[in-house]
């Protein structure tokens, strides 16, 4: 068996080849730092394991994503490389190319983009560079699955040979390579990399690859005398530069040699599309107001004109027919009252009072897609930035955020590619205030019987809220309990494309699916659970549902939860039940509430709250503890309990206290 | 911020220019700039700026990418 790797710039293709070869489905988009995780899966021949890694520019990592591919190249052993390259950016893809052929181990360049370089005006001669590597290379657009058959057969044939690959560095560091390398010889476990490749990582200071090499300190030393040794022949030979940049032009230099032999730019030409849509899109003043359009059009679409009416259909549905076939059913086959009452009320009515949503959901994951897709997000984190900045965040936090109102828990990973580690904290503990898909389930039932005439408004005012509040505690965090630490931005902007139909049903189906497997695990759960708890009393089968273990749990918090205006154990119930998915609100509430039909169920609530306490509910619900899947991401990614503790807790205080102000603020001013 | 001598914040958008000198950046983003081929000589065009002081939009080699205004006044260029 073989095991080949994806190793490449970032947004050069990786992962829409890797889809491709291993008919996976990985997440892909059109920014810097998709993936974030290495990612294995098998070639559809049968024929090996390929990885996938994090995009990287160099083998000397800046940030987590990055440190992820480096690491991964000194510490496991891939049979072979393949490196996947922007042809439309060669020169600068190329320096990567070269840290990984002085590697030593196989290779093979798959040369993406090729439609893109030549809708540039750009006229690569693979051969040629194929001939100046002295390696395989395969044209590609990994877009459309074009050259991807060749590959996978190059990839499978085993044939690939270790290029022989060697740049003259000069007296001075030549000589630095072979006393680090004999140092090295003995000490390096089989299976390395060659130990030209980690000497010259040692020499450029790259301390990721030094951390990752089972190397005592008596050797370490060694090791920086030689590299400050060889600083001090380079000066003595009159080169005024450390030893570090010294390679890097050595390298350069010859990158631009045969670039120069491979590249036809003659016929180069701006990319006109992106110009154009640039100077709309970007635009000094309409900008931030198209931004902002934009993102009220998706809550018009997704409530008002299209989600609605597709989940009242759907609501009929299951509530008429699939609830009326069921019960049928198990009366022909004689199931007990018990059975039939927790299949109806408890299962229907609570995975069902979810699933009825799927059309909101899908139409939100749709349009996340479309930004993800089409070269926009990166736009809104450079239009935002500003903002960002004086709220002690980075414009790039700005990518979380929005992966985060599909679902937090990819928002938090997304987090990885910012390169300060403050940022990147201050970025986690607050993706959970974004307003995730399971959390829109609540805010369509709510908005649905008490703000008909406004849904949408009211739905986009709460994501509003939460991401003025994310912002206003990124302020107060940074001031109180982070050191004042450096921050810089800088981010690429990709060419826009227009997503491919495929792709983006895809992307919308491999998101929705996580909301439909949640529905029939924690959601299915979580409803059984909650209808035995409401079945079921301290005294056995409760003779109301007052009297039911539910009632006396939700009483509880029913007290505490009074000053927000929904202090009934109906409210309690639901909002601790939601700590497993915040779906499982919907699901408590349409059990506890419920009614034959859904207008019954309408009426049931619409008598248990006012729009006021309706209102304050949502915030609460918008605010409080993150769910399971993520706090157990976020202890993951922050590595502490500390930090992990912090989140559940202040986003618990922030709910209390943001709905307090608002009923009471409410009622002060004349709402009820 | 005012525009400063010589330095690539205040470059007109759509002037091409090549970068001389980089003063007092951080390192880490010098390398990122690296990354992306951005060194001295290269070629930097500024595409456009930001309202209220937001980073600025430029492009490289055909590589479109934002800074901040702070990191542009850093960044000392020559009009070609």
């Amino acid at each position: 068996m073989s095991s080949a790797a994806l190793i490449g710039n970032p947004n050069t293709g990786k992962t829409s080849l890797f889809n491709t070869l291993t008919s996976s489905y990985e997440y892909v988009g059109n920014w810097s730092g998709v993936t974030v995780e290495k990612k294995v899966g098998q070639l559809k021949n049968k024929s090996g394991a390929l990885t996938d890694l994090p995009g990287i520019y160099t083998l000397h990592p800046l940030s987590r994503d990055e440190g992820i591919a480096a690491e991964y190249l000194v510490t496991d052993s891939p049979s072979l490389l393949v490196n996947i390259v922007d042809a439309s950016q060669l020169e600068r893809n190329l320096y990567l190319t070269f840290q990984l052929l002085e590697y030593g181990k196989p290779l093979v360049i798959g040369l993406n983009m090729m439609d893109v370089a030549k809708s540039n005006g750009l006229r690569i001669h693979s051969e040629t560079l194929a001939s100046s590597l002295g390696v395989p290379v395969v044209p590609l657009v990994a877009r459309a699955g074009k050259g991807a058959e060749e590959l996978l057969h190059l990839i499978s044939s085993h044939s690939i040979q270790a290029p022989d690959f060697h740049i003259d560095y000069g007296n001075a560091v030549e000589a630095a390579i072979s006393n680090i390398s004999r140092e090295l010889n003995s000490v390096l476990p089989e299976h390395s990399p060659s130990e030209r490749f980690i000497a010259l990582q040692l020499l450029e200071r790259n301390d990721a690859v030094l951390r990752s090499l089972a190397i005592g300190d008596e050797v370490k030393a060694k090791i920086q005398s030689i590299c400050d040794l060889a600083e001090q022949r380079l000066h003595k030979s009159g080169v005024e530069t450390t030893v570090q940049e010294h390679i890097h032009s050595v390298r350069t230099k010859l990158i631009r040699d045969i670039c120069a032999r491979v590249v036809d730019a003659t016929n180069r030409k701006p990319n006109t599309l992106t110009e154009k849509i640039d100077a709309i899109v970007t635009h000094p003043i309409w900008g931030i107001p198209i931004f902002l359009l934009f993102m009220l059009l998706t809550f018009m679409l997704t409530f008002d004109w299209l989600g609605t009416p597709l989940s009242d259909l759907l609501e009929g549905f299951i509530s008429g027919p699939v609830s009326t076939w069921v019960d049928q059913g198990l009366v022909a086959v004689g199931a007990s009252e018990f059975t039939r009452a927790l299949l109806t009320e408890g299962i229907i009515g609570g995975v069902g009072g979810v699933l009825v949503f799927i059309p909101q959901i899908f139409i939100m994951f749709l349009i996340i897609s479309f930004i993800e897709d089409s070269g926009y997000m990166a736009r809104i984190t450079v239009m935002m930035d500003k903002v960002m900045e004086l709220a002690g965040l980075n414009g790039k936090a700005l990518i979380p955020f929005i992966i985060g109102f599909g679902c937090n828990v990819p928002g938090i990973m997304a987090s990885r590619s910012i390169e300060q580690s403050k940022e990147r904290m201050l970025t986690m503990l607050l993706v959970p205030l974004m307003s995730c898909s399971a959390r829109l389930p609540v805010y369509a039932l709510f908005a649905g019987i008490f703000f008909a005439r406004s849904q949408a408004l009211i739905v986009f005012s709460l994501y509003l809220l939460g991401i003025v509040l994310a912002l206003l505690l990124a302020k107060l965090f940074s001031m109180f309990m982070f050191k004042d630490s450096k921050s810089f931005f800088m981010v690429e902007l990709p060419p826009y494309r227009m997503p491919q139909s495929v792709t983006l049903f895809r992307s919308t189906w491999e998101k929705g699916k996580g909301f439909l497997r949640k529905a029939g695990t924690f959601i299915l759960g979580g409803s059984v659970l909650i209808w035995l708890l409401t079945y079921l009393g301290p005294g056995g089968v409760a003779e109301t549902m007052d009297d039911s273990f539910l009632a006396w749990i939700g009483g509880l918090f029913a007290s505490m939860l009074q000053p927000l205006g929904f202090g009934t154990w109906q409210s309690g119930a639901a909002l601790i039940t939601g700590f497993m998915a915040k779906e499982v609100v919907v699901s408590t509430m349409v059990i506890i509430y419920h009614a034959s039909d859904m207008s019954g169920l309408i009426g049931q609530i619409a008598m248990a709250f006012t729009p006021l306490q309706a209102y304050s509910f949502m915030v609460f619900v918008l605010l409080y503890t993150p769910c399971l899947a993520t706090v157990g991401v976020l202890r993951k990614e922050t590595a502490s309990w500390k930090w992990t503790l912090f989140s559940i807790f202040y986003s618990l205080g922030l709910a209390y206290i943001m709905s307090f102000i608002i009923y009471q603020g409410g009622r002060l001013l004349g709402f009820a | 911020m005012s525009a400063c001598h010589n330095c690539l914040l205040g470059l007109k958008p759509g002037i091409s220019a090549e970068i001389s000198h980089f003063g007092a950046i951080d390192p880490a983003l010098k390398r990122r700039l690296a990354d992306l081929g951005i060194s001295i000589g290269s070629n930097i065009t500024i595409k456009r700026y930001c309202p209220c002081g937001g980073p600025l939009m430029l492009e490289c080699s055909g590589q479109l990418l934002g800074i901040r205004q702070k990191e542009a006044a850093e960044i000392k260029v020559a009009v070609s």
